[in-house]
């Protein structure tokens, strides 16, 4: 660990303490990232920067506030500190606010994440520069005579995080991410230039794909868009792609969140045992998988992560709930938010089960749209491939699904065995049966 | 408590200035500062100098390039807020940094630090030289001062209101709010407010500085009517001093979250498929915001990606559309007196008269079509490049009055309140959610619509606009955002009453 982010976050904690809190967490991170991008086979952006800022839970006599710098110059620092704390003095008392009970940081599990690659430090600008020549050259090869504009780019970060608490929470973690991926505008009928894209995300350098599979990916996507149209409003089958899934779960997520359930925004506070999806849908949230982009061995609020089965085979099983709104609701806490979402994958691939659904459309992208957490209700414009019996029989375009989640997910008729390995939600391609789907 | 000087005081307290006695006892000349333009906060403050300036600027272009800038900024941003009665709660944040940029014909290269001692700064600079691979050029001698108007006047600086003074307003809306409905059973509150200092320097030899402030009012309600629960909110804000906050204001953000909330009991999903649409004034500028003003950011349109990059000059719209970029609007959130690449703003006519005129430029894209920079290079923060980016987008008054566009709708629906827009800029499809609205039968208001996507094409959509009403209004939101490339900056929109003779709607019956 370095040891000035210990001596930082020590020192601000006896500040606070000094200073009138009567608890007090500090976070301090440090984070070091490079982008590089290239366009017409030469950089078009260069950017390196290192990051470190602090951000400090002030509790004093039951109040609260929350407050971040990235001034870390000592005498700055602590003049911050005096004032977080006094301004947490002029604010209500709310007595549920508090530092978690220390028997809530005990277990953790004793495991190597694998979130850090050690080979980051090696990541020279050689290899970034040659990633994404590679990713353009592969994506400008395979456009062909459509291509007009690629862009390939490479974002590398590691990010160190210390925490400190008061009673006695240290939680210290380091993570690298890469992400790496391409971008292609092609010429499509009259004025229309569709654009498709592929990108990836990974803590280890090893676990991307190969720069000229993420440049042909990109092309092969944006080719698929062209002449894509509406058709008339419908009842089909879809398939959500797997990259895609995230979309929707979402928006049902949200409905799972403790502090939703208490300000009463939640359309699923009164269904816990209940059935509010098929036979085929399950969520697990796995903060230990080794590698994950959402592992982690605590969270936000220190407590020891677990994982958990949240939704299990259609039945509402857990909510994610925080330390401060378990307490009140009256509820053992959970965590706050999602770490991994994994939802077990199917047995057959996409392209089996088109070949059985008939006529229907692939979903390979979302665009606007929202989900009202209070009522459940959705709608989301898409794009993607009308298909009939296994075979592509036209790309879509301003197309609409709508409904609500508490019918959508009883529609789930099966998921793929393809789960999406470069996102936090794990999820397979996901299909539905009797989705309306609007265009003309 | 001790009392505490000018300069520790702004460099870090975040949360109300007025959570220490000093902020009481400072003195009136203090405010002066709230001034635009006015030079020397980040020598005095941060002891940037001139020299450091020319150090920094001369270590960017160590290795070539077209042009070098600095861009240091430190931000103050607080948020207030009460949940279940009581003003519970404070966040806070403080950013301070240079983000450093050498330019090469389209190619960029670009540090940053937070750290301001000379050896951080001349650092980033150094990362920042490496786009570039030839001859050392040399930064101006001397820089000159440029002058601003100034369309954000405040009496104060917002982090010198005192918390005690911010709490009573946030705790009135929630007061309000449940007075206006017996059907309120939960309301959320808060206030923020933001004040961003920024200087930039060229290697042109230009100096401009700015303080732009940021703030709202905003609460968000649920209700409860025969085991149905419905929730909408609302807020109001912008580029504003403080005396924005009146009693009327509190009133307006309260039934204003209310008066939505509570007609949604009554709302109903339309059917689905293409019909009239006619776009209420104010709020639904979005949509020209979101459909129509990014394809005509001049970014998109040198890469060739946008569908407008070959409409310049051409008709892309009735003769009576006129669509305006303009960031001196006094006081709206996309009001500018310098962008962030120290171009002075100014108004940019986009379509007049249905003719596509302009696009919106940063200096990259203005050097490539041998153009003026129009003012619209923006970024969220030092940490980000520069892009163009829309400040305040609108359009113009047309003849008709909002009854008679109405009046020529047989069956379609009518939207007030739009979120969650989304466009792709090479197509120019689009998608937007509708939070309010009514549906439209022979000519007449009729039942309230909540929950559902209009979508559509951006051109399409612009073309298909076949009446434009005579109330032209901007929009008094103070939380807007617009998300571009990863960055976010605020932005202004208007619209009067509009009639887009057919777009998709996404209901849930076929």
């Amino acid at each position: 660990m370095n040891r000035d982010m210990h001596d930082l976050a020590a020192g601000s904690l006896k500040h606070a303490k000094s200073a009138g809190a009567d608890g007090c967490r500090v976070s301090v991170y440090i984070d070091r990232r490079v982008e590089v991008s290239y366009r017409e086979r030469k950089p078009e952006n260069i950017k390196e920067a290192k990051r470190n800022y602090l951000t400090i839970d002030v509790f004093v006599d039951g109040r609260y506030s929350n407050q971040t710098t990235s001034d870390l110059r000592p005498a700055a620092v602590k003049d911050f500190i005096s004032n977080a704390v006094a301004t947490t003095k002029m604010l209500a008392e709310d007595p549920f606010r508090s530092l978690p009970d220390s028997k809530y940081y005990r277990g953790r599990a004793e495991t190597d994440l694998g979130i850090f690659d050690p080979s980051h430090k090696a990541f020279s600008p050689e290899d970034r520069h040659g990633i994404v020549k590679t990713m353009e050259a592969a994506c400008l090869e395979k456009g062909g005579d459509k291509v007009i504009s690629v862009t390939a780019s490479c974002r590398d970060t590691a990010l160190e995080a210390l925490i400190l608490s008061s009673n006695g929470f240290e939680g210290y973690q380091t993570q690298t991410y890469y992400t790496a991926g391409a971008s292609m505008t092609a010429q499509g009928e009259g004025d229309r230039r569709p654009n498709g894209y592929n990108f990836m995300t990974s803590v280890q350098k090893s676990g991307l794909p190969s720069p000229s599979a993420i440049g042909v990916g990109a092309a092969e996507r944006t080719l698929e868009l062209l002449g894509s149209s509406k058709i008339k409003t419908e009842t089909l089958p879809i398939i959500i792609e797997n990259r895609n899934g995230s979309r929707l779960l979402n928006g049902l997520i949200a409905g799972m969140y403790g502090s939703n359930i208490q300000q009463k925004r939640s359309f699923l506070a009164d269904k816990k045992g209940k059935k509010i999806g098929s036979d085929h849908f399950t969520i697990i949230d796995d903060p230990l998988i080794k590698g994950g982009l959402g592992s982690q061995l605590f969270d936000n609020d220190g407590i020891t992560a677990r994982t958990r089965t949240m939704i299990d085979k259609g039945v509402l099983k857990e909510f994610w709930v925080d330390w401060y709104y378990g307490r009140k609701l009256g509820w053992e806490p959970t965590s706050g938010r999602p770490a991994n979402v994994v939802l077990p994958p199917g047995k057959r691939s996409v392209e089996e089960i088109m070949k059985d659904l008939g006529r229907g459309i692939l979903i390979t992208g979302f665009i606007g749209g929202n989900s009202n957490s209070t009522t459940g209700d959705t709608s989301v414009g898409i794009l993607g491939q009308l298909f009939d019996e296994g075979k592509t029989v036209q790309a879509v375009s301003e197309m609409n699904i709508a409904d609500n989640h508490l019918e959508f997910w009883r529609k789930l008729a099966e998921v793929g065995n393809d789960p999406w390995p470069y996102s936090s939600f794990r999820t397979p391609s996901l299909v539905f049966t009797d989705v309306v789907v609007s265009g003309t | 408590m001790r009392v505490r000087t000018r300069r520790s005081f702004l460099k870090t307290t975040a949360v109300a200035a007025g959570a220490t006695a000093a902020a009481h006892v400072l003195p009136v000349g203090w405010y002066r500062l709230a001034y635009a333009g006015e030079a020397g906060y980040f020598e005095s403050e941060f002891g940037i100098t001139d020299a450091l300036c020319q150090r920094a600027l001369t270590a960017a272009l160590a290795k070539g390039g077209d042009f070098a800038d600095l861009y240091f900024e430190h931000t103050i941003s607080n948020w207030t807020m009460l949940e279940d009665g009581k003003v519970n709660r404070a966040y806070a944040d403080v950013e301070l940094g240079v983000g450093i940029r050498t330019v090469k014909g389209q190619q960029v290269g670009y540090g940053f630090t937070q750290d301001l001692s000379k050896e951080a700064v001349l650092a980033a600079a150094s990362t920042a030289a490496t786009i570039a691979d030839g001859e050392a050029r040399k930064p101006a001698g001397e820089f000159v001062t440029l002058k601003t108007d100034n369309y954000y006047p405040l009496k104060r600086l917002l982090t010198s209101v005192p918390l005690d003074v911010k709490l009573p307003i946030v705790q009135a809306v929630n007061q309000k709010a449940f007075e206006l409905s017996p059907l309120v059973v939960k309301a959320s509150v808060g206030f923020h407010d933001q004040q961003k200092r920024m200087m930039v320097v060229t290697s042109a030899g230009a100096k401009v500085e700015d303080l732009l402030p940021r703030n709202y009012l905003w609460a968000s309600v649920v209700a409860e009517k025969d085991g149905r629960r419905e929730r909408a909110g609302w807020n109001l804000g912008g580029r504003k001093d403080f005396s924005f906050y009146t009693p009327e204001v509190v009133n307006r953000v309260a039934s204003g979250a209310v008066d939505r909330t509570v007609k949604l009991f009554d709302a109903v999903q339309p059917p689905a498929g293409e019909m009239p649409v006619v776009l209420g004034p104010g709020l639904t500028g979005i949509l020209l915001h979101e459909a129509i003003g990014h394809g005509m950011e001049a970014d998109f349109n040198r890469k060739n990606i946008s569908t407008y990059c070959t409409m310049i000059g051409k008709q892309v719209a009735e003769p009576f559309v006129t669509i305006i970029d303009d960031p001196t609007n006094t006081g709206m959130l996309g009001a500018l007196n310098v962008d962030d690449e120290g171009t002075i703003g100014r108004k940019t006519v986009l379509v007049e008269n249905g003719i596509l005129t302009s696009y919106m430029h940063d200096k990259i894209s203005a050097t490539h079509y041998k153009l003026e920079p129009t003012g619209n290079g923006r970024r969220q923060s030092y940490q980000h490049y520069i892009q163009p980016r829309m400040c305040n987008t609108y359009m113009l008054g047309g003849q008709s009055t909002p009854e008679e566009v109405i009046k020529s709708v047989k069956k379609g629906i009518y939207v007030k309140d739009v979120s969650n827009g989304q466009v792709k800029i090479g197509e120019g499809d689009f998608a937007f959610y509708v939070s309010q609205g009514r549906m439209i039968e022979d000519g007449k208001l009729t039942a309230p619509i909540k929950d559902m996507n209009i979508m559509g094409n951006g051109p399409k959509m612009l073309r298909n606009t076949t009446m434009v009403a005579n109330d032209p209004k901007m929009s008094e939101s103070g939380a807007g955002w617009c998300g571009k490339g990863g960055q976010r900056v605020p932005v202004g929109f208007g619209l009067p009453t509009c009639l887009v003779k057919s777009m998709t709607v996404g209901g849930v019956k076929a």
